[in-house]
């Protein structure tokens, strides 16, 4: 038991290590210790799981192991600056003012077919009309262009525009969420109208029905009955 | 703050539990061991029926912290010496002296090492 424990914690924390070293590009989405502990914790589990001559405990015991030292160590990224950058490593500037830093390409092992990919992935077929492309520690290459480049805001052109609202799910799959209808302000008389104009008399007929405070309306119904 | 002190309380709690199993672990497997090599001693004397008395009182003992074994350690091993067990009775019953001293003999080494493989060393995490 004791020897499973300072295993696990050994093996993870060389396993977090080896992932930072590996490079921003293999990270993904998570950071290293979520996508460490996504890769063992699966593991772990299944080994007791198919074997029934290893005792539960000795799954258990290191996932509760893991999960603990995944929130501490998420905590403490929270908490410290430094911490954060030793764990997750710092955003990495691969293009500036429309120049590639070829040392930071080599520092994170980005190749150039890989820089390529992610520019015209967001609409720039080469580095000149990129200000900035930032490789983000969960491996996300950001991209932002010279300010002639980018497209003018409504704002910029001095346009009025209608501001939009959330709208909320009033009927979903038949089902009426009334919590829903209240926190618009609105009640089952103006819901039976709207019902109405969609060509439905109850709820149970509509599949989807969206409003949002503006008094705008979505309503789909329901083609057949489950 | 609250999910960190959460978090190092498991892990404490987890390393203090391995700890405690450690210990109870040893001293477990030293009280099945001590009555085995007293058996032998008597086997030797040709006292066969303290021997044997000594003998069912530790597998007796075994049987008991059945549970707790299977818990926490492989089946395999706890099986292995529940065989041992019966093993060593039966010559015991048969009072083949050196065959019942190889047996017994055996079954206190795989005791010790049950109770080794627990322990909180080095050697053990390498």
């Amino acid at each position: 038991m004791f020897t499973g424990l300072v295993r696990t914690v050994i093996l993870y924390i060389l396993i977090i290590a080896g992932i930072r070293l590996m490079g921003k590009r293999q990270v993904g989405e998570l950071e290293p210790s979520e996508l460490v502990l996504s890769l063992i914790i699966a593991d772990l589990a299944s080994v007791p799981m198919q074997d029934f001559g290893i005792p539960l405990l000795a799954g258990v015991i290191p996932i509760l192991a893991l999960l603990a030292m995944t929130m501490i160590l998420s905590v403490l990224t929270m908490r410290s600056v430094r911490f954060r950058a030793l764990l997750c490593g710092r955003p990495s500037i691969i293009i500036r003012e429309g120049k590639v830093d070829q040392r930071e390409m080599a520092r994170n092992r980005l190749t150039v077919d890989e820089l390529l990919e992610e520019l015209r992935g967001q609409g720039y077929t080469d580095p000149s009309g990129v200000k900035y492309a930032i490789l983000e520690t969960n491996g996300q290459l950001s991209v932002l262009p010279f300010a002639a480049q980018k497209p003018p805001t409504a704002q910029q052109l001095g346009l009025e525009v209608e501001q939009w609202e959330l709208p909320l799910v009033v009927v979903s799959d038949g089902r009426l969420l009334e919590h829903n209808l209240t926190q618009l302000g609105r009640d089952r008389a103006w819901l039976n109208k709207r019902l109405k104009e969609g060509g439905c008399s109850d709820p149970k007929q509509v599949f989807l029905l969206l409003a949002d405070r503006g008094g705008k309306v979505y309503l789909t119904r329901k083609d057949f009955n489950t | 703050m609250k999910r960190l002190w959460i978090a190092s309380a498991l892990l404490v709690f987890l390393l203090a539990v391995s700890l405690g199993n450690a210990w109870y672990s040893n001293s477990l497997t030293q009280s099945l061991a001590q009555p085995l090599r007293e058996a032998q001693q008597l086997a030797h004397e040709n006292q066969w029926e303290q021997a044997r008395d000594l003998t069912r009182q530790s597998y007796d003992s075994w049987n008991d912290h059945h549970t707790y074994l299977h818990c926490v350690l492989r089946h395999s091993d706890t099986d292995q010496i529940l065989r041992s067990f019966r093993s060593v009775m039966q010559y015991l019953d048969l009072e083949e002296m050196d065959q019942y001293a190889a047996a017994n003999a055996d079954l206190i080494s795989q005791l010790e090492l049950l109770s080794e493989m627990e322990q909180a060393t080095l050697v053990n995490v390498l």
